[in-house]
């Protein structure tokens, strides 16, 4: 029976070694928390701890094992010396303009790169892992197809996936509801993301929802329904706050689903798993860690060009398209007269611009 | 980014060929060659942050794959001394990391034990080195994924066929090991039939009765026609200066019934012979003032 075991196990590790099912494209099915012990089980605990052995111990190790004489190894040293070269005409080397996207993202580098956390608790255990996820912006426009906008986030291992699913920013989230022409005071304090408290993620499979809320509904059970109808596998379902990602059975550059607000569908792509490393933000408070979000560029009033449109109007008279954008004081004057009186016949809704999240 | 792709493949294509010319695995051929090309100026050009950071990600992911199977044990100890200095010339802080997948780690660790039963120690110097300056990153695969389908054409996984091994199906299935097996099957095949039948009846006799030396010679035949034929088919300039170090790094293989180190070293010189050697190695190999430069044991 013992052996019967120790073959189970070392199939079990065998099987969660990730390897290519596509070429380049995405990997076979693996789990998580396994293949975390198998790297840790591989590895000499000196090589992903954030400190440095010592030079000397380093050195009389080498010694000691390889046999070999000190006097060796200082040649050894001296021979495999790097020199760095200095980079020629680097003062003429410039760029006259750097594009928003490269500015964005180095702010959003400056922010996390290498920080380490002022209280030694909140510091990332060692061997701990750190999943990189793609999550693409929900596509909208026909016009912006050919760019795949998306936001990078990294989690830990430890982390449960409501957390992954608070630190998604979407902007369908964050839309109010109502008509407001006739009382444009009375604008609700509430937005979607209070309201419609539902999500679930898609994994292989399993529905994962979300029940912290006692509003929480399973939409996912309109898709298995309609799934038993047709020729499709049993789908599973499992609560999001209770699962961490240590016990996810994950393929990497695989898509998956993440649904919130009902239908507001985004793909997401695990594209990385790896072992924390000594210059990765060690700061457990920070994370999920967001870097890199693609920056929408904010729609402008359509009359003064200068601020942030918060409406939308349609069947507007006055207007020059439809719909039509303007910002709180130009539709206040173009449309109210100054007792507050509603002129001519238009409707208006709040409007949150996509790029509020820059 | 992507577009660099195959100009940095050339340049270290070209690297490691004229490290693979040199028919050693010391580290002061290769920085040689390094200093000649002047390869850490690959880095330079670049004014932005984000664009070194993204270009050293390209170029290591690159030169990665040299490092591992089914490259020759000389080949991954070029790329194992680029990934060292491409990770220490390189321009961006904090460095890029080299990444390493779970499903390589076996071939590495095997890799550095080879090293080490070969006694070369700047090989293991240099990899101790990387490893204790966390030059590495553990992960699940070699490159970020991100379930591009369209990209492929071909080009990207292509192999250079002069830094692996020539093909050698024929040894790899039969192998001493297999050959001892069949004999022994044989045998007791043989000796079932005799207990069975008082009388040998020629209408049984179904398998050949020398199969294993029959084999054997066969295999043998391939081999040697394997290497007249290269060798035929360049320039024949003779074994080379015979580097201690370069056989011994061939003790390790298993190249089953060739037993003999020599066939190889003569069959990788006579298939660089393509490229005509440049003065210095010409001034090299006639005064023959390479293996001076091993460190003393």
């Amino acid at each position: 029976m013992a052996k019967c075991s120790t073959l189970m196990s070392e199939q079990k590790q065998h099987e969660n070694v990730p390897v290519y099912e596509f070429m380049d494209v995405n990997s076979k099915e693996f789990h998580v928390g396994t293949f975390r012990d198998l790297w840790l089980d591989v590895l000499n605990p000196e090589v992903y701890s954030y400190s440095d052995t010592a030079s000397e111990i380093e050195d009389v190790g080498f010694i000691e094992e390889m046999g070999i004489e000190p006097k060796t190894l200082e040649e050894l040293k001296s021979i495999c010396r790097l020199r760095k070269r200095r980079q020629d005409y680097k003062e003429t080397l410039t760029r006259d303009t750097v594009d928003r996207h490269e500015v964005y993202a180095n702010e959003m580098e400056m922010i996390s790169v290498g920080k380490k956390p002022d209280n030694l608790r909140d510091l990332i255990p060692e061997g701990e892992i750190i999943l990189t996820f793609n999550i693409m912006y929900p596509i909208l426009f026909q016009r912006f197809k050919h760019v795949r906008a998306y936001q990078t986030l990294q989690v830990l291992g430890s982390q449960k996936l409501s957390d992954l699913r608070d630190a998604i920013c979407c902007v369908s989230d964050l839309q109010v509801f109502g008509e407001f022409s006739n009382n444009p005071d009375m604008v609700p304090q509430f937005i979607s993301k209070d309201h419609y408290k539902s999500a679930f993620f898609f994994f292989n499979g399993t529905f994962f929802n979300d029940t912290r809320f006692p509003e929480c509904q399973d939409i996912s059970t309109t898709t298995q329904e309609w799934a038993r109808t047709r020729d499709f596998p049993e789908f599973k379902t499992a609560k999001m706050e209770d699962t961490s990602f240590y016990d996810l059975k994950m393929k990497v550059g695989f898509p998956y689903l993440y649904t919130h607000q009902g239908d507001c569908e985004h793909v997401v792509i695990l594209t990385d798993v790896r072992l924390v490393h000594r210059d990765d933000c060690l700061d457990i408070k920070l994370y999920p860690l967001i870097t890199h979000k693609h920056r929408v560029v904010t729609r402008k009033c359509s009359v003064c060009h200068l601020y942030i449109s918060r409406w939308i109007t349609t069947n507007d008279a006055f207007a020059p398209t439809e719909p039509c954008l303007f910002c709180d004081q130009c539709f206040r004057m173009f449309h109210y007269d100054d007792e507050g009186n509603k002129l001519g016949d238009f409707l208006a809704y709040a409007y949150v611009d996509p790029g509020t999240f820059n | 980014m992507d577009h660099f792709r195959e100009p940095v493949k050339a340049d270290c294509e070209e690297l490691l060929g004229r490290f693979q010319a040199t028919e050693s695995v010391r580290y002061e051929q290769f920085v040689q060659i390094w200093k000649d090309m002047d390869f850490s100026s690959i880095f330079h050009g670049k004014p932005e942050l984000n664009e070194r950071r993204r270009f050293a990600r390209l170029i290591l992911s690159v030169v990665s794959p040299y490092f591992l199977p089914p490259y020759t044990f000389q080949i991954r100890v070029g790329g194992l001394y680029l990934l060292y200095g491409l990770f220490n010339t390189q321009l961006a802080t904090p460095r890029e990391k080299i990444r390493i997948a779970l499903k390589d780690w076996n071939d590495v660790t095997q890799f550095q034990k080879d090293a080490v039963n070969a006694q070369h120690y700047d090989v293991v110097y240099v990899f101790r080195k990387l490893l204790s300056d966390k030059a590495f990153y553990f992960t699940a695969m070699p490159t970020p994924l991100n379930f591009r389908i369209k990209r492929e054409d071909g080009k990207r996984r292509k192999i250079c066929e002069e830094f692996v091994d020539p093909p050698s199906r024929p040894q790899e299935l039969v192998t001493t090991d297999v050959l001892e097996e069949i004999a022994n099957i044989h045998e007791h095949y043989e000796g079932l039939k005799k207990a069975t039948f008082t009388e040998p009846d020629p209408n049984l006799d179904i398998v050949q009765q020398n199969l294993v030396p029959k084999l054997n010679s066969t295999i043998l035949t391939y081999c040697n026609w394997q290497i007249n034929h290269t060798k035929s088919e360049q320039q024949d300039a003779g074994e080379g200066p015979s580097n201690q170090e370069a056989s011994k790094s061939r003790r390790h293989r298993q190249t089953e019934l060739v037993s003999e180190a020599a066939p190889d070293i003569s069959q990788k010189v006579s298939s660089k012979k393509k490229r005509f050697p440049s003065l210095k190695t010409r001034t090299q190999l006639r005064f023959k003032t390479q293996g001076k430069s091993c460190p003393p044991r």
